[in-house]
């Protein structure tokens, strides 16, 4: 989790991490040759139905948090229990600002 | 083998399932909804495409609060004032939406069904427009809209007891409302645009294909993509992470 706040995707083990996390930031956050450079790398490292699979991820997480966000729907009990040491490690709850207040 | 210098994204290997509900995703944008006409839906599409590049919107992100940046929006000129606040707001700072301020745009005359329906549209042309970034394709053109008329149904079991807007619990949807929960689950997620219950079926509908089954999600045994689960939550999370997103 560590990882994929921070961008680090080489430090969690798991296969092209890297490339992966660079590529969501190249589609977020990049120019243009930042991510065609991106697109590429992953389908270098990983072939052309694992680039369809990364799109596929990043449009599906870039367009469900607007459900959240606009509808102010609460995090479920079972899900807040399951990750409090989780959040309060990483010091999520003091990301979330907008739910409810004004 | 030397590797590959560059690829058309148009030969790329879109798994047939995820062909079929990118094609439905589209129509749907252009359908009439529950609230809105097809019109409509692709003028609030429309609108989401041109937000990214409102200065008053770059202005409020670079605050400390969107609410202490007066201004106007750079708009299209299709969509009154509030409409295209609420457009802009939900494409560019969502995540520091509050009550408060929703409670303003139905003050100011937007419907509580319309706002639900306006989220379902903008998390659809966002969902398409990033796939086709994402593989390096161009951003299409918008469809034509469809003719006929919303149905205007508003579920008689939709209470306002979970989020800032009504939803209706499973238990509470009739007969005559469209049934998401069956398909597709009945976390929270599903429930956030269940005032307009078709909503609901458009996202995921299309989202499972994008990202997994809810019961694929948990199923460790088995890999249902070229990416493992491992490589997905990953992507997963650090998309998330950029967009503020921690549900």
């Amino acid at each position: 989790m560590g990882a994929a706040l921070n961008g680090d995707g080489a430090a969690v083990g798991v296969a092209h991490g890297a490339t992966l996390v660079e590529y969501g930031e190249a589609m977020l956050r990049g120019d243009a040759r930042r991510r065609a450079a991106a697109r590429l790398a992953v389908y270098q490292a990983l072939g052309p139905a694992a680039l369809v699979d990364a799109a596929a991820i990043v449009a599906s997480f870039n367009a469900v948090v607007k459900l959240a966000d606009g509808s102010g729907i609460p995090l479920e009990d079972f899900k807040e229990k399951a990750t409090q040491t989780l959040r309060a490690e990483l010091g999520l709850d003091g990301l979330n600002q907008g739910a409810g207040t004004s | 083998m030397t590797q590959p210098a560059s690829f058309d994204p148009t030969t790329l290997p879109v798994r047939h399932a995820l062909a079929h509900e990118i094609e439905r995703g589209w129509r749907r944008l252009a359908e009439p909804g529950t609230w809105w006409t097809g019109s409509q839906r692709l003028a609030i599409a429309a609108e989401a495409r041109n937000a990214p590049f409102c200065g008053l919107c770059q202005r409020r992100r670079a605050a400390l609060s969107p609410y202490t940046v007066a201004g106007e929006h750079v708009s299209l000129g299709i969509l009154d004032a509030p409409m295209v606040e609420i457009v802009h707001r939900l494409v560019n700072d969502a995540g520091r939406l509050t009550r408060t301020w929703l409670q303003s745009m139905q003050d100011a005359g937007v419907a509580e069904e319309q706002y639900v329906e306006t989220i379902g549209v903008i998390a659809m042309i966002t969902a398409l427009d990033t796939f086709d970034l994402g593989l390096g394709l161009p951003q299409r053109t918008l469809p034509a809209p469809l003719a006929g008329a919303p149905n205007r149904q508003r579920p008689a079991g939709a209470r306002r007891d979970l989020a800032w807007v009504a939803t209706v619990a499973p238990e509470h949807l009739s007969a005559a409302d469209p049934d998401p929960y069956t398909i597709h689950g009945n976390k929270n997620i599903h429930r956030a645009l269940s005032l307009v219950p078709q909503e609901v079926l458009n996202f995921f509908d299309l989202d499972v294909e994008l990202y997994l089954k809810d019961h694929e999600i948990r199923d460790f045994e088995h890999e249902y993509r070229a990416l493992t689960h491992a490589q997905i939550e990953l992507l997963a999370g650090r998309v998330s992470s950029l967009n503020g997103c921690f549900y």
